[in-house]
């Protein structure tokens, strides 16, 4: 609203407006992560808060094979962030400079998916892979072959993961390439930059903010995936999220499963901190 | 000076964030029906100074006086004034009809009525009539500037505020749109307060100009009393390229340079004038060829001219000091670079200012 | 490689990409379009069987019942939360934006499984059954600030000048916000409402700590998945994927036109 006077009294109008969602962040994302470092302290199967902390979970984690699914966790996020940067570099290019008057229908194409939730796109690719299912029945009908199916594998889980996180990846990067000023690409050529240097010196570092983000967001997101292991994977790969879950579900061990939380959280916090703070969301989201 | 009775009056009005004062204890009296511009470069504090005026910001302290009654706490929408935005502020969900009839539907006045003067006042700034129903999107620069013209004057004003909408508009139609807003004002006869960082734009409509300066106002004058008799060294320069020399007195009618080894001859030195500048408009400047021909005469070499349409200025270097001439174009120049040449001005073409 | 080499490079990794991202949504269509008990590709025998015995069940109808209660609990609460957030985001320079634009952009940068988790322990510590009421709660923990972001890119290129102009021609507050403020701001906001009504629609690893007795459809899914193969499964994947599908479509639909019509 129009601010006619700013006065000194109370609070100032971007705070008023800030508040309703600050006093819901609070309620509902704050004390929830407080509740769960609480509880990592708690002794072993308790349900209440109310008995002496102990460091007892934490104890666990580091003498069980927990570390495994972490490992796993960590690797198969790092893998995702990887294929995926190749995968939609040449997408967000394309978009921000090529597809022209293309690129909202394309958009709006890449983003469908994000409202569709990821078991059911999962379960696509059960139908899609599994013996008898789209690939193999083609196979088998046409050329007369029947390769064992590579469903239930680690490399399909992985799959799935390149394939559920891509328009997190995609929307960043294009937002960082269209960021780069068309002139600074040609003053670039101009000066006597290859294509590779072009890219190298000027494209590259310009469209970082929106590339990071991207990276940032797929790797978070894929360190707390859930559903491609459980659905695509069978057993073969064991998150860290689903030892959180059997902790809470099956095991009834909640400060375990807590303290587990707690240490993800440490993780993905430090990480999301450290590259939020060297950005100007401003410049990136488009103030004038 | 004009006679009729002041509708605005400002007396020792400030704004201050923290301890800087971006308006500075600024008085000043714009009568009724006056074309008044306040020109300053940026970061003067003119745009802080007209947001005050029209009740967008909060004065520190003073005063602002509208017909006797002082508003300084009365909020923009109850204020009888009405701005025209740098940005013109035109609503991009609404019509070029819509745009001029918002303060009249504010007002609550019959939608009839609403479009009778909006037509009128379409007709006021040269619209056509079928440009009531036309999107703002859709108008070309210098329409969107007469409506929002239109729009501030549906409002029907004491006074007229503008934030420098002209900035933005490339140089050829920003010199028509001067014009039609001079002619608008004569027409309207209301009270305009403009704020521009061009002085040339100022000189071109006003009828007063308030020279501001971190946020002082340093002269108030006509354009003529602005160009001839610069007050201080600021207002000279910000006239456009002239000659500034620091000098001392030195006799009745003589003066020396600080920086270099020369007296001048001057009509008359000021009152308790000691240290100063000394300021040659480049037109007063003209080449000569003995030193006789005028009354302070120097010896420099040519370094460059330019050609400044129906004129040419030349750049002249007299030792460390650069000299700078206009002279009518004519045909054969027979001015070569790196060529000595003599440059003098009379006494009573310069202009001696303390600051 | 020459300008045009590299375009059509681009093009055809762009859509083979495309394929790859809607291939298992053809083949639930296909499973879903499938006579038999099981799923056998090439499909033997088509039909819609599956379809209206899909929705001839009771237990279908509430799943649907409650998605869409949620979703749309969701979209009202948190396009006006979001709304103001949005102003505070882009528009207003007050001392704590910058850590306010962090704070927004936190649970957003949070694993959402996690995130269900500490709720369930949340809710769990001060006493709250959870239903498809605390689901609401918890999708708007992640939507929330998703729509403020997608709100703000709209307030970004709001010209506060449009405001005071408003003022200053006699408005009042409550006038600037109606006349000004909110139309300008519409798209923004339209869009806003979209993303948060399709993101509670599809979303799993919330409902999955949250819903409690209730379920939503990406939850039934989920366990008949995991449990066996139903021709169910397909039917309402269908269902869920073709009905974001058109609801954007749709909507860029009449922003086109909109758009259209105003030039």
């Amino acid at each position: 609203m129009a601010a006619p006077h700013e006065t000194g009294k109370g609070l100032s109008q971007g705070a008023r407006n800030a508040l309703p969602l600050i006093l819901f962040m609070i309620i509902g994302f704050a004390a929830p992560l407080l509740a769960v470092i609480a509880y990592s302290f708690m002794p072993p199967r308790s349900f209440g808060l109310t008995h002496a902390p102990t460091l007892d979970n934490y104890a666990d984690i580091f003498t069980s094979n927990s570390y495994i699914s972490f490992g796993w966790s960590m690797l198969f996020a790092a893998l995702t962030v990887a294929l995926l940067a190749l995968i939609c570099y040449p997408i967000a290019y394309g978009m921000a400079r090529l597809f022209g008057r293309w690129s909202p229908i394309l958009t709006l194409l890449f983003t469908i998916p994000l409202f569709v939730s990821e078991n059911v796109r999962l379960y696509g690719w059960i139908l899609f892979l599994i013996k008898n299912g789209v690939l193999l029945g083609t196979l088998k009908s046409w050329f007369g072959i029947e390769p064992e199916s590579i469903l239930f594998t680690p490399g399909v889980v992985l799959l799935g993961m390149v394939y559920v996180y891509l328009p997190f990846m995609l929307f960043p990067m294009t937002l960082g390439v269209s960021m780069v000023p068309n002139e600074t690409r040609e003053a670039a050529r101009d000066l006597g930059a290859s294509r590779w240097q072009v890219f190298r010196e000027v494209e590259l570092p310009l469209s970082m903010p929106g590339i990071m983000i991207g990276l940032l967001l797929t790797f978070v997101l894929a360190v707390g995936a859930i559903a491609e292991a459980k659905v695509l994977g069978g057993q073969t790969i064991i998150p860290i999220t689903h030892d959180i879950e059997i902790a809470f579900t099956y095991a009834q061990n909640w400060p375990l499963g807590a303290a587990l939380a707690v240490l993800l959280m440490i993780v993905v916090g430090t990480l999301v901190m450290l590259v939020l703070k060297r950005f100007d969301l401003d410049a990136i989201l488009g103030k004038r | 000076m004009s006679k009729r009775p002041p509708i605005l009056q400002l007396k020792s009005l400030t704004k201050s964030f923290g301890t800087f004062n971006a308006v500075d204890g600024i008085d000043l009296d714009i009568a009724e029906g006056e074309f008044f511009t306040i020109v300053g470069p940026s970061g003067s504090g003119k745009t802080t100074l007209i947001r005050m005026l029209a009740g967008m910001e909060q004065a520190s302290s003073g005063d602002i006086i509208l017909s006797g009654t002082r508003i300084n706490d009365l909020p923009a929408n109850k204020r009888p004034t009405c701005m025209v935005f740098q940005s013109l502020a035109l609503f991009p969900h609404r019509t070029v009809g819509e745009n001029i009839e918002f303060p009249l539907k504010i007002k609550g006045v019959d939608p009839a009525q609403r479009k009778a003067r909006a037509l009128a006042l379409l007709d006021q700034l040269r619209l056509p009539q079928n440009y009531y129903g036309k999107s703002v999107l859709r108008c070309s620069g210098g329409e969107r500037q007469r409506v929002a013209l239109a729009r501030a004057l549906a409002f029907d004003p004491k006074i007229l505020f503008f934030d420098e909408p002209l900035s933005a508009i490339d140089y050829k139609l920003r010199k028509t749109l001067e014009r039609e807003l001079k002619d608008i004002h004569r027409e309207t006869g209301k009270t305009f307060v403009y704020i521009t960082h061009s002085l040339e734009e100022a000189m071109v409509m006003s009828d007063r100009i308030g020279v501001m300066c971190a946020g002082n106002l340093v002269q108030v004058g006509t354009p003529n009393e602005i160009y001839s008799a610069p007050k201080d060294k600021f207002v000279s320069e910000f006239m456009g390229d002239v000659n500034v020399i620091p000098v001392s007195m030195n006799g009745s009618r003589t003066i020396t340079a600080d920086t270099f080894d020369k007296t001048f001859t001057v009509a008359a030195i000021p009152e308790a004038f000691s240290k100063g500048h000394l300021v040659i408009r480049p037109e007063f400047v003209r080449f000569v060829t003995e030193a006789k021909e005028a009354e302070n005469v120097l010896e420099g070499k040519l370094y460059n001219e330019y050609a400044l349409g129906s004129r040419i200025q030349y750049q002249v270097r007299v030792g460390e000091n650069v000299f700078i001439v206009e002279k009518l174009r004519q045909h054969s120049s027979t001015l070569r670079r790196d060529q000595t040449v003599l440059i003098g001005w009379d006494a009573k073409d310069s202009i001696l200012v303390t600051g | 490689m020459t300008d045009r080499g590299r375009r059509a490079l681009i093009w055809a990794w762009t859509l083979a990409v495309l394929v790859f991202l809607y291939l298992p949504a053809l083949c639930i269509l296909l499973a879903s379009l499938t006579a038999s008990r099981y799923f056998l590709f090439p499909i033997q025998k088509w039909g819609f069987d599956w379809w209206r015995k899909t929705f001839e069940s009771l237990e279908i109808r509430q799943l649907f019942a409650n998605s869409i209660t949620i979703a749309f609990c969701v979209m009202v609460i948190a396009v006006v939360i979001a709304f103001f957030g949005a102003l505070a985001f882009a528009r207003y320079n007050w001392k704590g934006r910058t850590v306010f634009q962090k704070i927004v952009l936190l649970p957003i940068f949070f694993p959402q499984s996690v995130l269900g988790l500490a709720l369930l322990l949340w809710f769990n510590a001060v006493g709250i059954q959870t239903s498809w009421m605390t689901a609401i709660f918890a999708h708007l923990v992640w939507i929330i600030p998703v729509v403020t972001l997608v709100i703000s890119i709209q307030v970004y290129s709001f010209d506060p000048a449009l405001e005071e102009a408003a003022f200053d021609l006699g408005a009042s507050r409550w006038q600037v916000f109606r006349e000004v403020t909110l139309p300008v701001l519409l798209p923004g906001i339209v869009s806003g409402a979209f993303f948060a009504f399709l993101l509670s629609w599809g979303n799993f690893p919330l409902s999955l700590f949250t819903t409690g007795a209730d379920a939503t459809i990406p939850k039934y899914l989920y366990a008949k998945m995991v449990a066996g193969y139903t021709p169910g499964v397909p039917v309402l994947g269908t269902v869920s994927t073709f009905g974001a599908a058109l609801l954007l479509l749709g909507g860029y639909w009449l922003v086109t036109l909109r758009r259209r019509a105003q030039s």
